[in-house]
């Protein structure tokens, strides 16, 4: 979390995403340092998105009794991305001007 | 007797702390605040805590407290350079700041404000000649 959060300051990143595709399980106390460290995100002023979260991890969560609905979250690293791009007003196109 | 500024910049009022907080200091800036928006109905706070190390549960409800106090009186607030330790500190604390704004510096600050005061109250003026 603190290595997050000093990257924010020396990058001034708007935006973390934080994927979790690499985490074969979660339990309570990961997915409440999750929560921390989205809402230690929030208060510097950067938005945190969690990508990645596979079908396992979702079910655990939820049997758990863990509320992620107020903390943006995404299936993939891609679609993460995407998001964060509409959040910034980016677009990625074609040049028309380059032959390849 | 310390007394920290509070700087007019257009519709919005900027307060930059650039010492510790002890809590008489942050009551007094709480009320001095309050005061200072009523007086110059502005439409926006933003508070720049870059320069605060230390923050106690105190400290946290006093921030709170400014920005439901500020949303009373129409008045958006967006907290600045918080550092990591002190955002660390505040979520262990368990007061995440709900109905606080927050960005990562003075510009990107202004720019959220900016963003957030709908337009019609900068063309007020405008508006008069249209009617013409």
């Amino acid at each position: 979390m603190e290595n997050l959060l000093e990257e924010i300051v020396a990058t001034g990143s708007r935006i973390a995403i934080l994927d979790i595709s690499g985490v074969p399980a979660v339990d309570s106390l990961v997915a409440q340092h999750l929560i921390k460290t989205v809402s230690a995100t929030r208060l510097m002023g950067a938005e945190c998105i969690i990508s990645g979260i596979r079908p396992e991890i979702a079910q655990t969560v939820v049997h758990l009794g863990i509320d992620l609905s107020n903390i943006i979250t995404k299936a993939t690293l891609a679609s993460a991305l995407k998001y964060a791009f509409q959040l910034l007003k980016l677009e990625v196109k074609k040049n028309a001007n380059t032959f390849f | 007797m310390e007394k920290i500024p509070i700087l007019k910049m257009g519709r919005f009022l900027l307060v930059t702390i650039q010492v510790d907080l002890y809590d008489r200091l942050a009551l007094n800036l709480e009320a001095d605040l309050i005061q200072m928006i009523s007086k110059t109905e502005a439409n926006g706070v933003l508070i720049d805590i870059s320069a605060v190390s230390i923050v106690d549960s105190f400290m946290g409800r006093i921030i709170g407290n400014i920005a439901s106090m500020s949303k009373i009186l129409d008045a958006y607030t967006v907290v600045v350079g918080m550092q990591p330790a002190v955002a660390i500190t505040l979520i262990e604390l368990g007061l995440p700041l709900k109905g606080v704004l927050t960005a990562l510096d003075v510009e990107k600050g202004m720019e959220l404000l900016r963003s957030l005061i709908p337009a019609s109250s900068a063309e007020e003026e405008v508006s008069d000649d249209y009617l013409i």
